[in-house]
C-alpha cells in the first residue's frame, strides 16, 4: 500500500469537514475490511482516510424501542449486531444472516454503516435490510436526512450518498407478524461470495400473505426488490403453484449479471428455484 | 505428550517432531525471514501473453524516493551472462529477454528497503510490446502454427531426462511413445470399441506460504534461504548459472508453508541471487498470493482414449493420446509427460497398448508437478472411460474392473512386471465400504443419489538418489543429516522412526538437522512420493553403518559381543572423556532401465508401484445441479505404514485437495490473463466443504522398501475426481467429461439430457 | 513519510511503536517485535493465517491498520503457553495431528481458543461455523475439529 494521511476526528462535524467532496482520494474509513482490500489491490489509492473509529457519542449503540423497532449505530460491528439480545428478539433473521456472513474476524471489525455504504451487491446485510424495510439516517454538511436502504443502493458499488455524507444509524422497523429468511447460493466453496442471494420477508394474516418484500442480490448489480413477484404473492396463500409463479415472475423481471460464479442464464434458473425456497424458509422460520 | 519409548519405532504414531515449533508460532518460514541490510524485490510483470519487448521505461520508478535500484533482463546479463534456467530445458530467463511468453512473466524488478516503496515504484514502470499471436490450448499448440519458442534447449541435468532433444519449429518439448503388441490388429478384431475424450482444467497448488527466496551474495560465495522442496537441485543450478563449483553455493531451507510440487526445482532463487549480486546487499523475493497465479500451475490436459473389448468383455486394446498444456516454460513438464505416460493405460491387463503423450508449450503461466505428477489427470480420464464402457456393456463397474485388473506377476504396459501392488485389495476394500453389492437408495424427487469408484496406478520417478548421514555424539544422542524437506508430510518424523528402529532408540530423541547444503548431503528432491522409499533407505543404511561402527568401537574397547554397555560409556572408554563421534553414511539409488525410445518399453520402469482409489456417494439437486459429496472413501496401498496417524492425515489431505480440483477449483483466463488471481475468486475447500470421509490403508508389504514401506503423499489424489463423476452419472444419468464438476455444468448437462438446453443470454 | 507513535499492550507488556498510516498490524508485529506467528498469506482476510486478538477478539492482522491498535490489548500466538508448557489448545492440536505444514496453525489455534471462551461445549456445527473463515491448504480440517473437541472436553473436565 502507498502512504496516505490518516485523520481521526472526534466528532461527526469534524469528520464531515475533513472530507473534501471534490477529491475522490479522500474517503471515510470505519472497520476498513473492504477498503483495505481495495487499497491492497491498488484500485483505491487514498490521499487521506478519515477514520470514524474515534467518534464520540452513540455511534456503536444498538437499542430497541418498546415496539420492537431497532436503532443500530452505524459504527456497531457486525459481530455486535449478531450477538445483540435486542436483535435476536426483534429481527432474528439478521442474527442468522450474520452467522454466515464472511467470517468471525471480518464481523468483529466490519461495521453496519460500512456494509451498507460500500454498495457491494454481494454483501448479505443490504438485501436483508431491504426486505425488513430498514432505513438509514445520513448526515452531511447540510444536515441530516433519512432514506430507505432500498433507495440508498443505486448501482454496482454505487449509493445515493454524497462523498461527504455519512451513515449514522440504521433503523429496522418492528417485525410484528413477519417471517423472514435469507438464502445465499455459493457456486465455489461453501465460504465463497454468493452467486445469488434471496431475502424474503412476509407478513401473514392467517394463512394469507398480507405483504411480501422479496429481494434479490449478488446476481444483480445491486440488492433489488422484485415487485412483480411481491404483487403476485400479496393476498395469496403459500402453495406450490404460487411459489412457482412467483419464481417465474422473479426470473422474468430481475436484471441478472453473469460472472465467474455463474452465467446469467444459470443464475436466472437459480433465482426461479430459490424464490420458492426462500419463502418456504421464511414461513418455517416463524419469527423464531 | 506421548512418552518416548525405545524399541519398536516402525508402525508407531509418533507425533511430529516439529510439532512444538509449529503450534507455538515459532517455526520459521522463508517468507517472514529478514536479514540485516536486506532489500525487498517487487516484480513488474508482462501484461501481454506473447510479445517482443520494444522498450521498458523504468525512469519514473527509479526516481521514487527510497528505491535502491530497478533492473531489467539486460541488467541481469551483467552478472549472469546466460540467465536461462530450468530442470528439463534451459528455457526460462530470470527476467524476460527480447520476448515475453505469458501474462505475468517477470520483466523488471524494483529493489527497496521498504516493501511499500517497491510496491509503489513498480506501478510506475511502463513496457511497450509488439504483440505476437498467442496459443493457449494444448491441442491447438500441437499444430505448431504459433510457436512459443524459436528454439528448445535441453538441460540434461537429470538422469531420466537425458533423452531430451533440442528442437526448432515445434511447441512440443517431449513426445513419449509406447507401443506394446499390435493395437491396430486388436482393434480390428475387437467385438466392441469405445472412444472418449476428457479434459482437465488449470489449477494450482496455492501453498499458504507463497514462494520466497533470500540471497546473500558475498563475492566468493552465496547463501540462499529458500522455500524449496529440492535444495540440492537449486545448488546445482545456481552453480551452473554462476559458473561456480557447488561448494561456493549454500542453500538453507527453513520450514515450508506447503509445497505440493510448487517449490520444486528452481523458482525465485536465481532472481534473488542475481539481485543480490547486482545490489551487493541481501535481496529477498517473496511473492504475494496474486503472484502465485503467475508462477507455477498444474497441467491442463486433453486425453483421447480408445478401448477395444473382446466378446467376453476383456480389454484387448487401448490407445491413449494425451496433450499436456505446459505453459510458457517447460519446468518439469517433460518428466510429467513421460513418467505418467508409462501408466496412461491404467491399472488394467491389456496386451495391446499404444500411448502418445505430448508436452506442449503454450502462452499460459508455466505448469509443473502438482501432487501426483500428472497421474490424477490420467486417472480422471481412464476411470471415467472405464465406467462408461461398463455402463454401455451393461456390466457392473466393479466386476468389469476386476475382470480386467492388472495383477502382480503380469507385465504392465511398459513391460515391467507388476510386483507388490495391492490394487485388488484396494478395489475390494472400497467396494466393501460402499456396500457395493447391496441395494442402494437413489433417492427421488429433486434429490438424487449415486455412487462411484475409481482406482489408479503410478510408477515412481526413477532413477533418483538420496544420501544421508547419521551422526552419534559422545553422549549417545543421534543427529541425522537428510535432504528430504518436511513441508508438512511428516518426513522428519518418519526418518527419525527408521533411524530409531535401527539404533533401538525412541524416534522422539532423534534430531534432524535443518536442511543446509553445506552440511546436508545430496537428495534429488522431495517429490512424487519418493522420499520415504529413497531417503528411507539412505537413512536406514546410514544408521546400519553407524550401528556397525558402534559394534567395532565396542570390540576396540574390549567389550564382549552383545554387551549392553551404554554408548556414552564406550566413547569414554575410548577417548577418556565425553568426546568423539560415530558417523554412519548411507546412499541409495535403485536400478532403472530407461524406456526404449521407439517402443517406450523397459523391463524396469520403477522401483515401486503406487496404487490407490476412492469411492464416493453423492447427492444431486436436479433443480439447481448442486452436487453434494455425501461420503468419500480413500483406500491406498502404502506398503507397511511407518506412522499410521501421519499416513491417514496425508490420505485425508490429498483427497480434500483433489476434491477442490474436482468440484470448483479453476483458473479462469481472458486472453491469457488470469481473471481470478486471488483467494476471493479462486476458491479452495474450507471446513464446510469436508464430506464424511474414511481413509484407509490395506495390509501390504513393499518387499524392497525400507521396513516394507513406500510413499504416500500423492496416493489419495488418484481416484477422487472419477469416483465422483461416476457417482454423478449413477445419480442423474449425465456423464461429465471435463473438470471441474460445478453445479452449473451439471445443471446444463441435465437440461441437455432433457432436450431443453439452457440458452445463454 | 509521517509516522505516529502508538501505545498498546502486546502479549501482556505495554509497548509502543512508530508506525505509518499505511502499515498493517502484521507487518508491525513482524518488523518491530520479531513476532512472525501471525503471517500474511492470502492478504484478503480469508485464510486466517494473520489472525491476531485485539481486545480479546480475533481480527485479520493483514487487514487491520496498525494505527488502529493504539490503546488496545494485542495477543499473538507467541503469548500462549508458558516457558515449560503449552496451552491446552496447542497440546490438543499436536495430539490430534491437526496440522501439516503449520503455516495456518497459529491462526486456527487462536480462533479455537476464543471459540471455547464463547462456546465451552461447541457442537461440530459451532466449530465449523466459527472456523469457516480459516483455511488450511493441507486440509487438516477433520483433525482440527477433533482437536477443538478434545480441548473442550478437557476444559470441561477441568
Amino acid at each position: 500500500m502507498i502512504p496516505f494521511e490518516l485523520a481521526e476526528p472526534a466528532s461527526l462535524e469534524e469528520a464531515i469537514a475533513l472530507i473534501d467532496p471534490d477529491d475522490p482520494d479522500v474517503r471515510p474509513i470505519a472497520g476498513g475490511t473492504a477498503l483495505m482490500l481495495m487499497m491492497k489491490a491498488g484500485v483505491f489509492r487514498p490521499r487521506r482516510l478519515v477514520s470514524l473509529r474515534k467518534l464520540n457519542g452513540t455511534m456503536t449503540d444498538i437499542a430497541a424501542a418498546p415496539s420492537g423497532e431497532l436503532q443500530v449505530g452505524a459504527m456497531a460491528s457486525l459481530a455486535a449486531l449478531e450477538h445483540s439480545p435486542h436483535v435476536v428478539r426483534s429481527a432474528p433473521i439478521v442474527c442468522r444472516t450474520m452467522k454466515r456472513l464472511s467470517n468471525v474476524r471480518v464481523r468483529n471489525v466490519a461495521t453496519v454503516g460500512g456494509a451498507l455504504a460500500h454498495g457491494d451487491p454481494h454483501m448479505d446485510l443490504p438485501p436483508v435490510a431491504i426486505a425488513l424495510g430498514a432505513r438509514v439516517r445520513v448526515v452531511g454538511p447540510r444536515g441530516e436526512r433519512e432514506l430507505a436502504v432500498e433507495d440508498l443502493l443505486t448501482g454496482y458499488y454505487e449509493t445515493a450518498l454524497k462523498s461527504n455524507e455519512l451513515i449514522t444509524s440504521l433503523t429496522i422497523p418492528a417485525q410484528r407478524t413477519g417471517r423472514a429468511a435469507y438464502l445465499k447460493v455459493t457456486s465455489g466453496s461453501a465460504d465463497d461470495w454468493p452467486a445469488l442471494g434471496v431475502a424474503a420477508a412476509i407478513d401473514f394474516q392467517g394463512d394469507t400473505v398480507k405483504a411480501a418484500r422479496i429481494v434479490v442480490s449478488a446476481a444483480t448489480s445491486k440488492a433489488t426488490r422484485l415487485a412483480t413477484a411481491e404483487r403476485l404473492l400479496t393476498g395469496a396463500a403459500i402453495n406450490d403453484r404460487v411459489l412457482r409463479d412467483a419464481g417465474e415472475a422473479a426470473a422474468a423481471e430481475a436484471v441478472i449479471i453473469g460472472d465467474l460464479r455463474g452465467s446469467a442464464a444459470y443464475k436466472r434458473e437459480l433465482l426461479r428455484v430459490y424464490i420458492g425456497r426462500a419463502i418456504r424458509a421464511a414461513n418455517e422460520n416463524c419469527n423464531d | 505428550m506421548t512418552e518416548a519409548v525405545a524399541g519398536k519405532q516402525i508402525g508407531r504414531s509418533v507425533p511430529r517432531l516439529e510439532a512444538h515449533a509449529k503450534v507455538s508460532g515459532r517455526a520459521e518460514y522463508t517468507h517472514t525471514m529478514r536479514l540485516p541490510g536486506m532489500l525487498t524485490a517487487k516484480i513488474f510483470r508482462s501484461t501481454v501473453p506473447h510479445g517482443r519487448i520494444k522498450s521498458i521505461d523504468v525512469g519514473a520508478a527509479r526516481a521514487v524516493p527510497g528505491v535502491f535500484a530497478v533492473y531489467t533482463g539486460e541488467d541481469i546479463r551483467q552478472v549472469i551472462p546466460e540467465p536461462y534456467y530450468g530442470p528439463a530445458f534451459h528455457d526460462q530467463p530470470i527476467l524476460a529477454l527480447d520476448k515475453v511468453h505469458y501474462v505475468g512473466e517477470p520483466v523488471a524488478v524494483v529493489l527497496a528497503a521498504d516493501p511499500h516503496v517497491a510496491d509503489q515504484a513498480v506501478q510506475l514502470i511502463v513496457a511497450d510490446y509488439e504483440e505476437l499471436a498467442a496459443v493457449f490450448d494444448e491441442v491447438e499448440a500441437a499444430k505448431d502454427k504459433v510457436l512459443v519458442h524459436e528454439e528448445l534447449k535441453p538441460a540434461s541435468t537429470f538422469a531420466d531426462l537425458k533423452h531430451l532433444k533440442g528442437r526448432k519449429g515445434t511447441n512440443c518439448a517431449l513426445d513419449f511413445k509406447l507401443r506394446r503388441g499390435d493395437v491396430e490388429k486388436a482393434f480390428a478384431s475387437a467385438a466392441h470399441v469405445f472412444e472418449h475424450s476428457f479434459k482437465t482444467q488449470k489449477v494450482l497448488h496455492l501453498s499458504f506460504e507463497p514462494p520466497a527466496s533470500i540471497a546473500d551474495y558475498k563475492g566468493d560465495s552465496v547463501t540462499i534461504f529458500t522455500a524449496s522442496q529440492g535444495p540440492s537441485f537449486v545448488r546445482t543450478e545456481i552453480a551452473r548459472l554462476l559458473g561456480w563449483p557447488e561448494n561456493r553455493v549454500r542453500i538453507k531451507v527453513p520450514y515450508l508453508g506447503g509445497g505440493y510440487g510448487s517449490k520444486l526445482y528452481i523458482k525465485m532463487e536465481a532472481l534473488a541471487v542475481a539481485l543480490s549480486m547486482l545490489a551487493r546487499r541481501p535481496a529477498k523475493v517473496a511473492l504475494t498470493m496474486e503472484e502465485v497465479f503467475y508462477t507455477i500451475t498444474k497441467h491442463p490436459t486433453t486425453f483421447r482414449i480408445k478401448t477395444g473389448l473382446d466378446k467376453n468383455g476383456r480389454i484387448v486394446a487401448r490407445q491413449c493420446a494425451i496433450w499436456w498444456n505446459g505453459g510458457a516454460y517447460a519446468d518439469i513438464g517433460p518428466r510429467v509427460t513421460q513418467k505418467s505416460g508409462f501408466t496412461a493405460s491404467g491399472p488394467y491387463d491389456i496386451d495391446n497398448v499404444s500411448i502418445d503423450s505430448y508436452a506442449l508449450y503454450t502462452n499460459l503461466p508455466p505448469a509443473g508437478a502438482l501432487r501426483g505428477f500428472g497421474i490424477p489427470q490420467l486417472v480422471w480420464a481412464y476411470e471415467c472411460h472405464t465406467d462408461m464402457i461398463a455402463r454401455a456393456m451393461k456390466r457392473d463397474a466393479l466386476d468389469f474392473r476386476k475382470q480386467n485388473l492388472l495383477r502382480d506377476g503380469r507385465p504392465q504396459a511398459t513391460g515391467t512386471i507388476l510386483k507388490d501392488v495391492a490394487i485388488e485389495k484396494v478395489l475390494d476394500r472400497i467396494a466393501e465400504l460402499l456396500k457395493w453389492k447391496a441395494p442402494f437408495d437413489h433417492g427421488n424427487g429433486t434429490l438424487r443419489r449415486g455412487r462411484g469408484l475409481a482406482i489408479g496406478l503410478k510408477a515412481v520417478i526413477s532413477p533418483t538418489t538420496s544420501v544421508a548421514i547419521v551422526n552419534i555424539a559422545a553422549d549417545g544422542s543421534v543427529t541425522v543429516y537428510a535432504g528430504t524437506i518436511d513441508m508438512g508430510q511428516g518426513s522428519d518424523t518418519a526418518i527419525a522412526q527408521i533411524v530409531g528402529e535401527v539404533l533401538n532408540i525412541a524416534a522422539e530423541t532423534v534430531r534432524i538437522v535443518p536442511r543446509d547444503t553445506d552440511v546436508t548431503p545430496y537428495d534429488m528432491g522431495t517429490l512424487g512420493s519418493r522420499s520415504l522409499f529413497h531417503m528411507g533407505h539412505a537413512v536406514r543404511l546410514a544408521a546400519e553403518d553407524a550401528k556397525a561402527k558402534i559394534a567395532s568401537l565396542a570390540r576396540e574397547v574390549g567389550e564382549p559381543e552383545g554387551s549392553n554397555v551404554p554408548l556414552a560409556e564406550l566413547f569414554r572408554k575410548k577417548y577418556g572423556m565425553q568426546a568423539g563421534n560415530i558417523v554412519g553414511t548411507g546412499s541409495y539409488k535403485p536400478d532403472y532401465v530407461p524406456p526404449d525410445t521407439a517402443t517406450g518399453l523397459t523391463p524396469n520402469a520403477t522401483p515401486f508401484w503406487m496404487a490407490a482409489g476412492s469411492g464416493a456417494e453423492v447427492e444431486v439437486d436436479t433443480e439447481t445441479g448442486r452436487l453434494r459429496v455425501v461420503r468419500l472413501i480413500n483406500v491406498a496401498d502404502v506398503g507397511n505404514p511407518i506412522n499410521p496417524k501421519i499416513v491417514e492425515t496425508q490420505l485425508s489431505g490429498a483427497a480434500l485437495m483433489q476434491l477442490g480440483f474436482t468440484l470448483f477449483e479453476k483458473m479462469h483466463f481472458d486472453g491469457g490473463q488470469v481473471s481470478n488471481a486471488s483467494l476471493a475468486d479462486y476458491k479452495i475447500p474450507g471446513i464446510h466443504d469436508v464430506p464424511a470421509m474414511e481413509n484407509e490403508t490395506v495390509a501390504a508389504w513393499q518387499s524392497n522398501g525400507p521396513f516394507g514401506a513406500k510413499g504416500v503423499g500423492e496416493l489419495a489424489t488418484f481416484g477422487v475426481s472419477p469416483a465422483i463423476a461416476n457417482a454423478v452419472d449413477d445419480a442423474v444419468g449425465v456423464r461429465l467429461t471435463e473438470l471441474p464438476l460445478t453445479a452449473e455444468v451439471i445443471f446444463r448437462a441435465l437440461r441437455d439430457k432433457a432436450g431443453n438446453p439452457l440458452k445463454d443470454e | 513519510m509521517t509516522t505516529r507513535t502508538i501505545n498498546f499492550t502486546l502479549n501482556g507488556r505495554v509497548v509502543s511503536a512508530e508506525v505509518a498510516p499505511h502499515h498493517n498490524l502484521v507487518e508491525v508485529l513482524q518488523t518491530q517485535f520479531a513476532l512472525t506467528g501471525a503471517r500474511e498469506s492470502c492478504g484478503q482476510g480469508l485464510c486466517g493465517c494473520c489472525t491476531v486478538l485485539v481486545d480479546g477478539n480475533p481480527v485479520s492482522g493483514c487487514l487491520y491498520l496498525a494505527a488502529f491498535a493504539d490503546g488496545s490489548d494485542i495477543v499473538t500466538i507467541e503469548h500462549l503457553g508458558g516457558p515449560n508448557a503449552l496451552d491446552p489448545m496447542q497440546e490438543a492440536f499436536i495430539e490430534s495431528g491437526a496440522f501439516q505444514c503449520g503455516y495456518c496453525t497459529p491462526g486456527f489455534i487462536l480462533m479455537a481458543k476464543v471459540l471455547l471462551e464463547n462456546h465451552p461445549q461447541p457442537s461440530d456445527d459451532d466449530i465449523k461455523d466459527y472456523l469457516s473463515g480459516n483455511l488450511c491448504r493441507c486440509a487438516a480440517y477433520p483433525e482440527i475439529v477433533n482437536a477443538v473437541k478434545m480441548a473442550a472436553r478437557r476444559k470441561m473436565a477441568g
